[in-house]
């Protein structure tokens, strides 16, 4: 019996077509189909490099981020009106609280083993925090992507 | 007596029957024999001996601390362990070596468990093929099993041995490979998006995901911390209800633990399951399942209707945005966890150091993958101020949407939900990385993420071999903090499907004889 | 309360070059070509073109108050101001990875109390979020700290200053608190300029702080210092920190803006860091003359953050990043929320460890400030001005009322003799009240010879700087060694004013004539005579019948 009524379902678009007070868009969400994707500006790009100190090395980690965006984009079609945001499923538990006793410290031996450079027992970074050179002076691929032609920038 | 199952071998280790120094040192020598599979990255071969000499002396005098004492167990790369390297698989933690175990680590340790190693996983549990991380793929068992090798051979499609073998799933395919194989009587995975769970389901062992905030995170270092639960593989639900037993609880040093007080129990045999109500929620029925799959789950909806329970279609009415959903939440998380990895107090440090911000750039590019660093960077573009409403908040709110959708099914009287865990059973590694990691995540994670949206505890528990002899898992999520009901249900229909034991005689029989030859060469 | 409704005595003009006062001359003040003070009326500039159209200013302040508690906010490491470097850090201060914050209920009772005593709302629930930015001291990538919704919200702080000529009219005021919220502190780099390298510190890190966020209801740098004074004094009062401004554990970011009274305010720029009280005002008031003169010449004012050179006496501004700085503030997913209860929502079955209830914190707050003043005002019959110099300088009360416990003399009296004198000589000399050469109890013991007549007021004026001065020698035992006992010999006063009239006879006929406020130029000289033997009102009266007796003297 369940056999037969499940297969039925086997044809049937993974989400349901009918509408319902949810308002879900009838596209399969996770089709991606290449087409209407949102390039991102140079601007942004460098700005986003600077915030996470992460760079995108080539071409192949700015299409990542436009087709990472694409997918969210999605979300934009659901009707969350009334829907207040979920922070965590723990949101009507009550936070713990500690006393205010001091039961951990003395560890400076252990955590600076683990460090690659040390003096007696601070910790080394390079001098100041100088910003990260301007787009011209980094070598960065985004050096590759100052605009042309063919870009289309967005403004966000 | 290598595959029995926890409870057995703890059992045998009380009656004397074995002791735990032995049983170590073939666990040992068997990790050392299926070392090709990869699933290991560090093997604590010094530590697990001595740990095995101890609980020795515990067990003569009677003294055992529970039922884990001298029972080898595997513990992922994410867990920290006190002076012993944790990796994530990652460049950015080579040569970190924590100077604190991880609760859950800790209660295993307390029970006298033998930790045989650190094993092998996705670059901080991104993925789900366990393929991507700086150690290289693990290998599924099953790919050497004498069931899959002599379908294979009637097919006779693949020429190369070496070119077919199988992922493990992900991201905790180490452990789950580490439980097929039997090197370990259970292993610890972390689950954020099923990653424990489908490698479970690709491997054929039993894949807990407990409910969140039943088990202590700290010392997991974290993917997603609103999602991360620790992830208990075995190869039977019973043993995961022991692991269970020794893991749940409040800790202190968790927040998102539960103030409640939790109590280890033992599974009931159910033999009445006429006050059961399954659900089958029909979004589960996606494009891309296999049709073996799609029967495995028809097949034990009406095992269940036909014992007499009551099989319900219900409907999770967003489940098709949980993916969604959490890409964009992971990624923010992720973003914003791995902004302590500068180089500056642990970890891999780059040597340009002009400047802190160059120091700190060039030590992420050097240490982290682009799997890693694609997240961190779209995870920051989430939650850029312009973007934070549409993208973050945004998938706040639709995550409520899919938690109320399984608090109305679990309100209209389901007990438990049974869905598939993956597609379908394990493809060929070369398969595999034709997709990105995103992409095949995204497929991969379909009905195993929603759980971790929602907190719910889930298990895989495997169903059937495929027509090539692999593994196809079915997966049953039950409501928050009812673990004991969804391991019953588990329990009952893994005694109906009467899984088959994995064929590696091969390896075992190397590795009886290569004991044999030490005990002998031991003798005068 | 509208921000238009706290007014300010202060008006301020571009001005020409004047000296600054007591710092050492900072180059920078040169090359602006600035003033120091302020005109405080037009008509003094009424001759100028209108160029002195006035400037009104805004001042708001975040201010950060380290908690004063054993262990830090998410962790249990010690806090402590000094120790060896890193050793009071935890795995989570150094933000090992796997390692979680777990709140400290103190810290949450420190903010609560503080809330209360500053007459905020207390949020019933409040929220922890991340701040993220990267910086070598902030070894998360992050600080943990309350950004959607913090624990105490609308409040106020009353405060006073004191203005008028002698600086005796004390003038009350109000500036709205925003809102007080937890987050962590950062740990400490120390720039190691010979090895071109910066060493971290991170036994700071993780430690508990209150930022409590101040209106721009400030007009200038003595209202911004006042205001900052009664906050340190409320939270020294109430125990949630020590506020001392030298170890770091009240720290100052002013928010300044300047505007045309009646336009929108200006620009405004963030002046951060100020770590003295000393120059809290004169930080805030060079950075508004400086946007004065910026806008005045043309110029325009960048909304940028600037630091204080103490040495230099001026703001700079600081190497920006490029670009903005998003902090991506995101929840903080390891910390569910805080939920405080009161009296009314207890619930029942939960430990009382894990249950921070408002009402009973509300019930324990100790006297804050005015309290203890109006209590002064009330109980020594002092003036209001006089309890908020007792309670504005650190260990004066304890002295006062020493004092008072060992004399007979009126605190009416006892007040002045403090207030004026003593805390005169430690004010010329920068001392602390504990540090005081004179001790309570030897000034108890000199008041009490005045009270008993033994000397006059003069004289115990110049015991006092022997005092000052001295090795603590008793009061009795300098009067008797330098003989300053007052004259009770009637005859022997009579005869030294008989001799001052002689030598003064102009004055004496001056005053003959009518003009009596010359009779007191006579006091003081037999004053002077007796060297302050004398009292002076006995003086008083026998001028006065001397001159009664004394001819006239004809004209030749």
């Amino acid at each position: 019996m369940w056999a037969l009524r499940v297969s039925s379902l086997a044809r049937a678009a993974f989400c349901s077509r009918s509408g319902n007070s949810a308002g879900l868009s009838s596209v399969p969400p996770f089709q991606e189909d290449g087409r209407g994707r949102k390039k991102v500006t140079l601007e942004l790009l460098d700005h986003l490099e600077r915030l996470a100190l992460v760079d995108f090395r080539n071409q192949e980690g700015v299409e990542r981020l436009e087709k990472a965006i694409e997918f969210a984009d999605q979300l934009l079609s659901i009707n969350t009106d009334g829907v207040e945001p979920m922070d965590s499923v723990l949101e009507d538990r009550c936070l713990y609280l500690r006393e205010d006793n001091v039961t951990e410290g003395n560890f400076a031996e252990e955590l600076l083993k683990n460090a690659n450079q040390t003096l007696e027992e601070y910790f080394i970074a390079p001098p100041g925090n100088i910003p990260l050179p301007k787009l011209e002076d980094r070598d960065t691929f985004l050096q590759k992507k100052k605009p042309s032609a063919d870009m289309l920038p967005l403004t966000f | 007596m290598l595959r029995a199952s926890l409870r057995e071998i703890s059992a045998a280790l009380k009656e004397g029957q074995v002791s735990p120094v032995e049983l170590c040192q073939k666990y040992l020598a068997l990790i050392k024999a299926t070392k090709f599979l990869n699933a290991y990255i560090s093997v604590t071969e010094d530590i697990a001996l001595k740990q095995a000499e101890a609980s020795e002396k515990r067990y003569r005098k009677g003294q055992r601390l529970g039922d884990l004492d001298g029972i080898p167990v595997a513990v992922k790369d994410n867990f920290s362990t006190m002076g012993i390297e944790t990796t994530c698989a990652s460049n950015m933690l080579k040569g970190y070596i924590p100077p604190y175990n991880a609760t859950v680590v800790q209660k295993l340790l307390d029970q006298g468990a033998i930790l045989v190693g650190k094993t092998n996983l996705d670059e901080f549990a991104m993925g789900s093929g366990s393929t991507d991380g700086v150690f290289g793929p693990v290998k599924n068992p099953w790919s050497y099993s004498q069931q899959y090798r002599e379908k294979c051979m009637r097919n006779s499609s693949t020429s190369n041995e070496e070119l077919s073998w199988l992922i493990t799933g992900g991201s905790s395919g180490g452990s789950a490979a580490a439980v097929s194989s039997f090197t370990c009587f259970a292993a610890l995975g972390s689950d954020t998006g099923g990653s424990t769970r489908n490698p479970a389901s690709l491997c054929g062992v039993v894949g807990l995901k407990p409910t969140y905030g039943l088990i202590s995170r700290h010392g997991l270092i974290p993917l997603v911390n609103s999602m991360d639960v620790p992830g208990i593989l075995t190869r039977c639900v019973d043993d995961s209800a022991t692991m269970l037993g020794v893991l749940g609880g409040h800790d202190p040093k968790d927040s998102t633990t539960v103030q409640d007080p939790f109590h280890p129990f033992q599974i009931p045999n159910i033999t009445d399951t006429s006050q059961l109500c399954i659900g089958i929620p029909k979004e589960y029925n996606a494009p891309g399942m296999s049709s073996e799959t799609l029967a495995v789950w028809s097949k034990a909806a009406g095992l269940f209707e036909k014992a007499g329970a009551k099989v319900v279609e219900v409907s999770l009415p967003h489940t098709c945005y949980s993916i969604v959903c959490y890409h964009v939440l992971c990624a923010a998380e992720v973003a914003s966890n791995m902004a302590r990895f500068d180089g500056l107090e642990y970890g891999h440090r780059s040597s340009a150091d002009k400047s802190t911000e160059a120091l700190y750039a060039a030590t992420r590019r050097e240490g982290f993958n682009d799997v890693v660093r694609g997240r961190i960077l779209s995870g920051n573009y989430f939650l850029l101020k312009q973007n934070y409403e549409t993208y973050f908040i945004k998938a706040q709110k639709v995550r409520r949407l899919i938690v109320e959708d399984f608090a109305k099914v679990f309100s209209s009287g389901v007990d438990v939900l049974l869905t598939p865990t993956t597609l379908s059973s394990a493809v060929p590694y070369v398969e595999f990385i034709k997709e990105d990691n995103r992409t095949r995540s995204t497929q991969d994670d379909l009905f195993t993420q929603a759980a971790n949206m929602a907190g719910l505890p889930a298990i895989n528990v495997p169903a059937a071999l495929s027509e090539r002899s692999l593994p196809i898992g079915l997966q049953f999520i039950g409501r928050a903090f009812c673990e004991l009901q969804l391991l019953t249900v588990a329990k009952w229909f893994e005694e109906q499907v009467q899984f088959p034991v994995i064929q590696l005689q091969d390896i075992m029989d190397q590795v009886d004889a290569v004991s044999q030859e030490e005990k002998s060469a031991s003798f005068p | 309360m509208a921000a238009s409704a706290i007014g300010c005595s202060r008006r301020w003009f571009r001005a020409g070059n004047f000296n600054f006062g007591n710092v050492a001359e900072p180059r920078c003040w040169k090359s602006l070509v600035l003033a120091s003070t302020f005109f405080r009326s037009a008509s003094k500039t009424a001759g100028k073109q209108n160029r002195d159209v006035p400037w009104a200013a805004v001042v708001g302040l975040e201010i950060h108050a380290q908690i004063s508690s054993n262990s830090k906010l998410f962790s249990g490491s010690q806090v402590q101001f000094a120790a060896p470097p890193n050793s009071l850090v935890s795995f989570f201060d150094a933000s090992l990875p796997g390692t979680l914050p777990v709140l400290n209920r103190r810290c949450v009772e420190a903010a609560v109390t503080t809330g209360l005593a500053l007459n905020c709302t207390i949020n019933k629930k409040s929220l922890f979020d991340r701040k993220h930015y990267f910086y070598a001291d902030l070894q998360a990538g992050y600080q943990i700290t309350q950004h959607r919704l913090p624990i105490a919200v609308n409040g106020s702080l009353p405060y006073s200053l004191c203005t008028g000529k002698n600086q005796n009219e004390l003038v009350s005021k109000t500036v709205r608190v925003k809102q007080i919220q937890l987050e962590q502190d950062s740990g400490k780099s120390l720039h190691d300029d010979t090895g071109h390298q910066t060493l971290i510190d991170l036994n700071r890190a993780g430690v508990g702080l209150m930022e409590v966020v101040m209106e721009p209801d400030m007009c200038c740098g003595k209202e911004a210092a006042a205001a900052v004074r009664e906050l340190q004094l409320i939270l020294q009062a109430l125990g949630s920190s020590q506020a001392n401004m030298a170890e770091g554990q009240l720290r100052v970011d002013a928010n300044i803006s300047v505007h045309h009274p009646g336009q929108p305010y200006g620009v405004r720029t963030e002046v951060k860091n100020i770590n003295s009280a000393r120059f809290l005002a004169k930080a805030i008031d060079y950075e508004i003359q400086r946007q004065i003169n910026e806008l005045e010449s043309g110029g325009t004012i960048l909304n940028e953050t600037r630091a204080f050179d103490y040495k230099l006496g001026c703001t700079i501004a600081m190497r920006d990043k490029e670009g903005k700085q998003d902090y991506r503030f995101m929840p903080e997913p390891n910390l569910p929320p805080l939920i405080l209860y009161d009296a009314k929502s207890l619930p029942t079955h939960t430990s009382h460890l894990q249950v921070v209830n408002i009402d009973q914190l509300q019930e324990q707050l100790p006297d804050l400030p005015s309290v203890k003043r109006a209590k002064l005002v009330e109980r020594y019959g002092i003036q209001p001005q006089h309890s908020f110099t007792l309670l504005n300088e650190d260990g004066l009360i304890e002295f006062f009322e020493t004092v008072i416990a060992a004399t007979q003399m009126n605190p009416k009296k006892v007040i002045g003799w403090i207030l004026k004198d003593v805390l005169g000589y430690l004010k010329q000399y920068n001392v602390m009240v504990e540090e005081s050469p004179i001790s309570p109890l030897l000034l108890a013991e000199l008041l009490n010879l005045l009270e008993s007549g033994m000397i006059s007021s003069s004289a115990a004026k110049q015991v006092l700087e022997i005092m000052w001065n001295g090795e603590g020698k008793s009061p009795t035992l300098i009067v008797k060694e330098k003989k300053l006992e007052l004259i009770r010999d009637q005859n022997e006063l009579e005869h030294i004013c008989q001799a001052v009239m002689d030598g003064h006879q102009k004055e004496v006929e001056a005053i003959k004539k009518g003009n009596k406020k010359v009779l007191n130029k006579l006091i003081g000289e037999v004053q002077r005579e007796t060297r302050g033997r004398s009292d002076p009102v006995s003086v008083k009266q026998i001028l006065e019948k001397q001159l009664l007796l004394q001819p006239t003297k004809k004209n030749p």
